[in-house]
């Protein structure tokens, strides 16, 4: 039986998330991940990646809950696992704290981490500037160590992985017969969609092995994140800012925000700084259309636009990707046998 | 006044600190000599994890639940401050599982965040059906002893690498009173049926990926013969042995070989972890803390003693509860000796 030639674009943890699901799920299909940059030069590799959600206006809750509920359960079984520390993912507990109360006090979320509840008033004391604040215990997956972990599978499972930068869609279209774009940011230039824009987002990391909790503020740009050999702290959202630099007056920000949540923040040894832009869209493209390439109509599926999300969601959509891929073959055997 | 404590471990230590905060100014002058034979990093205290947590249940010795709420505030208020990574003092939440609900432990109003787990969180443990998660401290003895040194160097507390043979001993040097926190060893300063070692091994292990405490209760076995897992700021303790009448301080092979069986299904990831160094201790296991006063008669006069012993498992647990005490006891004696303000008139 011939085997159907299927091209992943992208290595970040959208691109290796969905090359996996395919390759382990359609062992007749030939898989391979093309990109241009590959771990540790990937937007995942600098994300804390802390599984959490924000809400998308337009794609129906039911299918975000999916993709949630997918994601955290896949990478639970993991850090439940002994594989917890080659894959870079374990259970991180901690507290989300509010300025003021929100308006929604138990996100869509709340029921896929793990003993969700509200802060006591003991626990809020600690952060004087908050009024309101959850308590759980979430993931934490470090693509760092979980993209390598992630190739390994990809590659047990006959993918094979080429570096390339792939400057139009046109250029894939004699090889392959199904197109798979991961490629974040990219998608601007590779599928010219103007849809997509940076948030630009600049971490630290710090050495404090005395801090095991997670403290976010619920607006989301303060952010203190404990990770296996550093802790991640936190953050910028600055739209349309294209910048991969580190600014100073971020770095003295940060470092400011955080201490005032977490006094002992600021005695912690900076081991380094980093820059990344978050592949941002109103809503992440996950849908399948047919494109004309070359005097073909090759069938590309998108899974692209997470922003900040992407750690969060990587394998629910992996997961909702891999049907759309079932749904384009199983259109090409319809049309090989008219 | 001449207060001369035996004992350099975290009672000891501790117990001058209150004597001095309490004191120093109502005493003058006020001369605190500590006097050890171990010091750190060799005491008891600093072998142990550093977890702040009582056995379950106080059994109705409700002073010891005092004492041990009153360590735990102590050291929750210590956090705000930039001290607190000096002291080794931090917050860790885990997991205590047991085989069969039980009743709620002594400790669940003092901690933070105490809960029932979820159906979840007990998939998460197969053997395990019912326990809590709570956010409780860790206060870890190598960094914490060197920084009670270091805290009562700087006010003039003076030490002395020498082991006392008899409490008559220093109050022929002019020890006004002798504070008695001599751990498992007591016995040889005073005979003390009660007071009995409770052996512990554990394993030392760098597993970076582990950020809860997971300790597993036996009702049958007994408290701490039981698989736990805490990690600290940087290495994991896993352990699981309390051997009651046992005085050996040397690991042994059979007992890490049990140690780490168990923790190993009880955690799987454990199977990457490098390990170490192995550890025995000795935990000055007694049926209640001995904190009270002893005037011993000696001659013509009388040698005041304070005792302040036996905390079992939970020396770093209990400690500021017992040494503020201890320091109310010195207090009685202040005024019985008429040293205190009232003298000046």
């Amino acid at each position: 039986m011939k085997s159907v030639r299927v091209v992943v674009v992208g290595a970040g943890v959208i691109g290796f998330s969905t090359a996996v699901c395919i390759a382990e799920a359609l062992p007749f299909c030939s898989v391979t991940l093309l990109a241009e940059k590959f771990s540790p030069d990937t937007t995942s590799d600098g994300a804390a990646g802390i599984l959490f959600a924000a809400q998308f206006p337009d794609i129906p809750l039911d299918k975000q809950r999916n993709w949630f509920k997918d994601s955290f359960d896949h990478l639970l079984a993991i850090a439940q696992s002994e594989h917890s520390p080659n894959a870079g993912v374990m259970l991180s507990s901690g507290w989300q704290i509010f300025k003021e109360v929100p308006a929604n006090k138990k996100p869509f979320w709340s029921e896929f981490v793990i003993g969700f509840r509200s802060m006591t008033e003991r626990e809020l004391k600690r952060f004087p500037e908050h009024k309101f604040g959850q308590a759980f215990t979430t993931i934490k997956c470090e693509c760092s160590s979980y993209l390598p972990w992630l190739e390994k599978r990809f590659r047990k499972a006959g993918g094979l992985v080429e570096q390339r930068k792939v400057n139009n869609i046109q250029e894939l279209s004699n090889k392959y017969d199904i197109i798979v774009n991961c490629s974040g940011l990219g998608s601007k230039t590779l599928v010219g969609d103007t849809e997509v824009y940076p948030v630009r987002g600049q971490v630290l990391k710090v050495e404090a092995p005395w801090l095991q909790h997670f403290i976010r503020d619920g607006d989301g740009k303060t952010y203190i994140y404990p990770g296996i050999h550093c802790v991640t702290i936190g953050g910028t959202r600055q739209e349309d800012d294209w910048r991969l630099q580190v600014d100073e007056g971020d770095t003295k920000s940060i470092l400011e925000r955080c201490s005032r949540l977490e006094p002992s923040v600021g005695k912690a040894k900076v081991l380094s700084e980093w820059v990344g832009l978050r592949p941002s869209r109103r809503n992440p493209r996950v849908e399948r259309e047919l494109v004309q390439l070359q005097g073909r109509r090759v069938p590309v599926v998108h899974n692209y636009g997470h922003g900040g999300w992407g750690v969060t969601l990587a394998w629910g959509t992996a997961l909702d990707a891999l049907g759309l891929v079932r749904q384009c073959l199983h259109e090409m055997n319809l049309h090989a046998k008219l | 006044m001449r207060v001369a404590v035996i004992g350099a471990g975290v009672i000891g230590l501790s117990t001058a600190q209150s004597i001095y905060e309490q004191y120093h100014s109502i005493v003058s002058p006020l001369t605190i000599e500590v006097y050890a034979d171990r010091f750190t990093p060799l005491t008891t205290s600093d072998g142990a994890a550093g977890f702040w947590q009582p056995y379950l249940y106080d059994k109705g010795n409700i002073q010891e639940t005092k004492w041990n709420k009153e360590t735990f505030d102590y050291l929750l208020s210590c956090l705000s401050s930039p001290e607190s990574i000096k002291m080794g003092v931090f917050l860790q939440s885990g997991y205590n599982l047991c085989t069969e609900p039980v009743p709620d432990p002594s400790f669940k109003d003092i901690v933070l965040g105490f809960r029932q787990l979820t159906e979840r969180e007990l998939q998460m443990f197969p053997g395990y059906n019912y326990g809590w998660f709570n956010t409780a401290l860790m206060v870890e003895g190598k960094t914490y002893l060197p920084w009670l040194m270091d805290w009562l160097q700087k006010r003039g507390v003076k030490f002395y690498h020498r082991k006392i043979d008899s409490f008559k001993e220093l109050a022929e040097t002019g020890a006004d009173v002798i504070i008695n926190c001599t751990g498992i060893r007591s016995g040889e300063l005073q005979s003390d049926p009660e007071l009995k070692p409770g052996r512990g091994q554990i394993v030392k292990v760098d597993a970076p990926w582990l950020k809860h405490w997971i300790l597993t209760h036996n009702f049958t076995t007994g408290v701490y013969n039981s698989p736990y897992i805490i990690p600290g700021s940087r290495l994991v303790t896993v352990g699981g042995v309390f051997q009651l009448g046992n005085w050996s301080e040397q690991s042994n092979s059979t007992d890490h070989k049990k140690i780490w069986e168990n923790a190993c299904q009880l955690e799987p990831s454990l199977k990457h972890a490098r390990i170490v160094e192995d550890w025995a201790g000795l935990r000055p296991v007694r049926s209640k803390v001995r904190l009270e006063r002893e005037t011993i008669p000696s001659g013509a006069t009388a040698i005041e003693v304070i005792h302040n012993y036996g905390h079992g498992g939970f020396g770093l647990t209990i400690h500021r509860g017992c040494a503020q005490e201890a320091a109310r006891l010195f207090g009685q004696i202040v005024e019985q000796k008429g040293k205190g303000p009232k003298a000046r008139l």
